[in-house]
């Protein structure tokens, strides 16, 4: 029994070491520091609920990641208060359909590009879908395209196809700042 | 390789993966197609923009507080072994049977890796960098810069702990602490890189068992690079003075840092 207490100790510490990271994605989902603090936590108290489910020795991060991921998509999507959070398969049909027309073009002055400031990235990439917003912020973790993969429940080409996908329609979004 | 496949893959391509062939078809529809080339171009400028420009939130220490309220705390002390053993022999029993079997095993192992005492040294640094992240006052001085911090340090140690790297835009100093590291007091510098956090605890190193096998060069350091719990560490020393390098930063990132800060650039 102390043991099981202990591993679980150990795991919760282990745990604590990804809040700023469960955070960062819970802020650009929710777009607000309340309801990121509230997912957070339903995160971690569903994770400390269900540590049974986790397999020690796999990655602790994903599963945390893949547990705020659901906690969003059935609490907070239900009452999105923010219009821009979109569907689950879409990335904003405006910016998608574009994108993908943009696919093969891509005429986007790189001088501008490169000048553009924080606070109009951040603008830009809060207006796609939850869907792209955190398949681009899982990949800027650092997390594998498996990882991810494991985290959304898909498979990993679509993770790429998602990806691509994702970092196109930022990037029409983002000429509307560069001019 | 046409338009469409070279653009699909151009992020592995740009991040070295894939095999040699599809990176060679990718390098070659490159050099001969300007299009691509730009989107090429356009990928990494993205990716830049993104890596350093976009906004990163950190939790507020509230939550962490909260966050750290909500799960058990440590088991309290366990039954007595006498108690324990008292309630049957089996257990002896069953301790001797494991004891004649990893012994000769356990000989034989050493042979191939490294001690337990640097199992005992890399789990302290992983215990003490979990620690750090849990505090609620992790750092006693926020950093100005490492000439801030630096002096900070003296009277409150025996040693200066010595320090190749100032910090950059790359991995930002934080600040810095007093830890212990095993039996010893220890410097902690705390840095930065994306959304992770960086310890680097340096302390005396006279009397620990440092690894022997395995080292890596590190600019010019000799280092140990080990994963523990999902951690990543490096450990090495310079002079009388040891290092522990820990964080859940992807372990080539962290042996950049390793190489600057053992003086390697």
């Amino acid at each position: 029994m102390g043991r099981e207490t202990d591993s679980v100790t150990t795991l919760g510490r282990e745990a604590l070491a990804y809040a700023d990271s469960l955070y960062n994605l819970a802020r650009y989902l929710t777009g607000n520091e309340a309801d990121a603090e509230d997912l957070v936590q339903e995160t971690y108290a569903r994770a400390l609920k269900g540590v049974d489910q986790f397999t020690p020795g796999t990655n602790l991060k994903a599963w945390l990641f893949r547990i705020l991921r659901n906690t969003f998509l059935t609490i907070y999507r239900r009452q999105r208060h923010n219009p821009t959070v979109g569907g689950l398969d879409t990335v904003d049909d405006s910016a998608q359909g574009a994108a993908s027309e943009e696919w093969l073009r891509d005429d986007i002055d790189l001088d501008r590009l490169r000048n553009i400031v924080a606070e109009d990235i951040e603008k830009a990439l809060m207006s796609l879908s939850e869907e792209a917003q955190t398949v681009i912020l899982l990949d800027l973790e650092g997390q594998t395209e498996t990882e991810v993969a494991t985290i959304l429940g898909c498979p990993v080409g679509t993770v790429k196809s998602r990806l691509a996908r994702a970092r196109a329609a930022l990037r029409h979004r983002l000429k509307d700042y560069a001019r | 390789m046409e338009c469409q496949d070279t653009r699909e893959h151009l992020l592995e391509y740009q991040r070295g993966q894939g095999g040699p062939e599809l990176r060679g078809d990718i390098r070659a529809h490159l050099e001969r197609c300007a299009a691509c080339a730009r989107a090429e171009e356009s990928e990494r400028v993205l990716t830049e923009l993104l890596e350093e420009h976009l906004p990163q939130y950190a939790a507020p220490l509230a939550l962490k507080r909260r966050l750290a309220a909500q799960w058990p705390a440590p088991a309290g002390p366990r039954p007595s072994w006498w108690s324990r053993w008292g309630r049957s022999l089996l257990p002896a029993a069953a301790v001797a049977v494991v004891l004649l079997v990893a012994i000769p095993w356990y000989y034989e192992g050493t042979g191939r890796r490294q001690g337990p005492g640097t199992a005992g040294m890399v789990g302290e640094a992983v215990n003490d960098y979990l620690r750090l992240l849990s505090s609620q006052h992790p750092l006693d001085i926020e950093s100005g810069g490492i000439h801030q911090v630096k002096p900070w340090f003296e009277g409150r140690l025996d040693f200066t702990p010595v320090v190749a790297f100032d910090g950059d835009r790359e991995f930002p100093l934080k600040g810095g602490a007093v830890g212990y590291f095993l039996d010893r007091k220890a410097a902690v510098l705390v840095y930065g890189r994306r959304l992770h956090t960086i310890a680097l605890f340096v302390f005396r190193a006279e009397g620990l068992p440092w690894p022997t096998r395995g080292l890596q060069a590190m600019g010019p350091a000799q280092a140990y690079p080990t994963t523990a719990r999902g951690f990543h560490l490096l450990l090495w020393r310079a002079g009388d003075l040891g290092y522990a390098l820990v964080s859940d930063l992807d372990a080539q990132e962290l042996f950049q840092l390793g190489v600057r800060l053992a003086g390697g650039l």
